[in-house]
């Protein structure tokens, strides 16, 4: 299965060839501290434009390999092009990274207003644009109200926002966000998503980890990663596909096992269990065929989630 | 990689982009500003130590318990055998001036015992730091080996008190007042032997106003180096330290940074520390406070390149609690601050010349004591602060890994 999903995604192949198509391009990255195999040969790519979500239990690299990406950390053997750029000059392109990590990076005792100049400044933006970028940004993250209030009273929602808004100050092209939505209410976190949907939208490339699955499931692409090992990577719904996983009808019917019998003629995998179907199906459209066959019914559909899938693969690898 | 590439490589090194280096700069004067408790530590601190320094170790003593055992069994003053014929004997005299100079001293409280075995007896019992015994025209000093300061002093005193009572001899002698023997009296006077005291540097140099100068630079060190490496700390633990190096910001541009923002700092320091021990201790200041403040803002620049570079080696505020005793005792014990480098065993030298606050001390005495300009402290001191605080900063910058683990 997990051989099945290298085919299909493609990664696992041998020679780099490009520079341009791919905002991040790695193969065969390794990284051991002392004794310790962080990473195994990884080997992937990740193209421009889209939002990648790197889904991986604790302690297995993410950050090894979030620090290899960024030039902070030297991989052992394996080579990579980040935009482009060999690992090794990564550094020449920091004005167009953006980096959100897991500590909020913020000062707590300057207001939002100056945290947001200083990390403009760093990046030479000044003068007007820079006023225009810091209300924009804080316009976007529902916090202009408090723009001259001291960072360190905010709430940690808040703070999450503000170094949100503080990373895209000078508009990077590749966005490395390290849990970026963690203490954020949802209706903020939608407005998130709606946020890294434009800034997809307008051609830069987001990779962020996460340990929430229904975050994973809004990406356009989403990869496993254990044990230093890229186990599988796909859009959300390969990615259950590669699990094994498929869309499930429930139906309760008066007569199970000769509904079973009549859908099992169609092609379908079904299951019985306490006078209910339980039928697997790869394409919603198929629904009405089953319906069909079954009569009249109290059904149920039932999506997998992406944590049985990653429960799945994990267990797998 | 063609030679221009290569040019344009290492230019790109070398470049230091001054608007970075002010942002980081105004960020933490803007911090600064904020933390209302390293305001208070700027403004108390210098009068704290400088008080406690200033008053304690001023060298000035008081509350010396100090018994005297006077001429016991004797009747009255210097009305002794042998001195009859003058009527005034030069043991009465001396006697008499030991006395007055200790009697008049605030330092003591002065027990008039009845024998020398009182005052032992005292002393063992630790009543009593010394005793003055004259018995006889024999004097007798007894002291307390196990404070040798308190010794030191009631030794000083007494001679203080026999030089004054020799000066006085010879003084009326000379005047004709007093005479001694009618032989001495008819035939010439010898000369009397007269001591004079010349200072180079204008006056009589107490304690303070030779530790003063010291003293101003060991905080303005202290201060800076602590915050310093508190601060970059916190960079770290706050992890925008991690998002400095994914940016166009250098480890150069951002000490370069710090420097800008702490040179504030370390200037209001230096200036209230100055004033203080001015005004307070009235340590003189010859030369220009100008001057002295330059030297200062250099010895400050050194101490935050050392604070750059020492915060790599602590993971907690505690830990860096811990280079007190690795990074300041050593400065205040070896680098001339209470006592004479020549006092530093030959073999921990080398060390004290490693130190800046050695080289700061000095130029601090010269300018302020002796009116130095800072030409005159460029060689050795300007010039040995400046290469601690070249390779401290290089040695921050190398330090200040990529790889932060």
């Amino acid at each position: 299965m997990i051989a099945g999903a290298a085919v299909r995604t493609g990664i696992g192949g041998g020679e780099i060839q490009e520079t341009g198509k791919n905002a991040i391009s790695v193969r065969g990255i390794t990284k051991s501290f002392g004794s310790l195999q962080v990473l195994r040969g990884l080997t992937f790519d990740i193209p421009r434009g889209i939002t990648y979500c790197l889904l991986a239990p604790n302690g297995s690299g993410k950050t090894t390999l979030f620090r290899i990406l960024l030039g902070l950390s030297i991989p052992d053997s394996g080579e990579g092009f980040v935009l482009g750029e060999p690992l090794d000059k990564v550094r020449s392109i920091y004005p167009k990274l953006g980096y959100m990590t897991q500590h909020k990076a913020l000062y707590p005792d300057l207001t939002l207003q100056e945290n947001m100049e200083f990390y403009a400044g760093l990046f030479g933006i000044k003068g007007r644009r820079r006023e225009e970028k810091i209300s924009y940004l804080l316009d976007m993250v529902n916090l202009e109200e408090h723009r001259n209030r001291i960072t360190g009273t905010l709430s940690g929602g808040m703070y999450q926002r503000l170094s949100l808004a503080c990373t895209l100050i000078h508009e990077p092209e590749l966005l490395f966000l390290d849990e970026p939505t963690v203490g954020v209410d949802p209706v903020m976190k939608q407005a998130f998503w709606e946020y890294f949907r434009a800034i997809t939208d307008g051609g830069a490339t987001i990779i962020m980890t996460t340990h929430v699955m229904e975050e994973a499931e809004k990406c356009d692409m989403v990869g496993f990663f254990k044990a230093g090992q890229m186990i599988a990577q796909d859009t959300p719904r390969g990615i259950k596909r590669i699990a094994g996983l498929t869309t499930r009808l429930l139906a309760k019917v008066s007569d199970p096992s000769g509904s079973a019998a009549r859908i099992r003629e169609l092609g379908f995998d079904v299951s019985i269990a306490e006078e209910t179907l339980n039928i697997s199906i790869d394409d919603p459209s198929m629904i009405r065929d089953i319906l069909e066959v079954v009569g009249p019914a109290q059904i149920d559909l039932r999506e997998p989630s992406m944590e049985d899938a990653f429960v799945k693969l994990t267990e797998g690898a | 990689m063609g030679l221009g590439e290569t040019l344009k490589r290492s230019e790109a090194l070398v470049s230091i982009r001054i608007y970075r280096v002010g942002v980081v700069g105004l960020r933490v004067i803007r911090q600064l500003k904020r933390d209302k408790r390293t305001i208070a530590l700027v403004l108390l601190a210098p009068v704290v130590v400088m008080a406690l320094f200033g008053y304690a170790i001023s060298g000035e003593m008081s509350g010396i318990m100090l018994g005297i055992v006077e001429n016991a069994g004797d009747n009255e003053h210097g009305v002794g055998e042998g001195n009859v014929e003058t009527g005034f004997s030069i043991n009465e005299a001396l006697e008499r001036s030991i006395f007055e100079q200790i009697e008049g001293n605030d330092a003591f409280r002065i027990f008039r015992l009845a024998s020398e075995a009182d005052a032992e007896k005292l002393i063992m019992e630790r009543r009593l730091h010394g005793a003055v015994a004259i018995e006889g025209g024999h004097l007798r000093i007894l002291l307390d080996g196990a404070s040798p300061q308190i010794a030191d002093f009631i030794m000083a005193q007494v001679e203080a008190g026999t030089r004054r009572g020799m000066g006085m001899l010879l003084e009326s002698r000379s005047s004709g007042g007093i005479p001694i023997t009618e032989a001495e009296n008819a035939g010439d006077r010898p000369e009397a032997i007269s001591m004079d005291r010349r200072y180079i540097y204008g006056y009589d140099i107490e304690v303070m106003d030779s530790v003063g100068p010291a003293v101003v630079g060991l905080v303005i060190f202290f201060f800076t180096f602590l915050i310093t490496t508190v601060s970059f700390l916190r960079e770290r633990t706050l992890g925008t330290m991690e998002k400095f190096l994914v940016s166009p910001l250098s480890r150069v541009e951002m000490i370069l940074g710090y420097i800008v923002g702490f040179v504030l700092y370390t200037f209001v320091q230096s200036a209230i520390s100055l004033f203080l021990v001015v005004t307070l201790f009235s340590t003189p200041m010859v030369g220009s406070p100008i001057e002295a403040m330059v030297v200062l803002m250099v010895l400050g620049i050194g101490a935050l390149s050392l604070g750059s570079l020492f915060s790599n080696f602590a993971r907690t505020e505690f830990q860096v609690v811990q280079f007190i005793p690795m990074v300041i005792l050593p400065q205040v014990v070896l680098t001339g601050v209470w006592w004479p480098l020549e006092s530093v065993p030959s073999f921990i030298r080398p060390i004290s010349y490693i130190f800046p606050l050695t080289y700061c001390n000095d130029a601090m005495r010269a300018i302020m004591l002796r009116g130095a300009s800072l030409g005159d402290v460029i060689f050795p001191d300007l010039l040995a602060m400046g290469i601690f605080t070249a390779v401290t900063f290089t040695l921050a910058t190398i330090m200040l890994k990529r790889e932060v683990a």
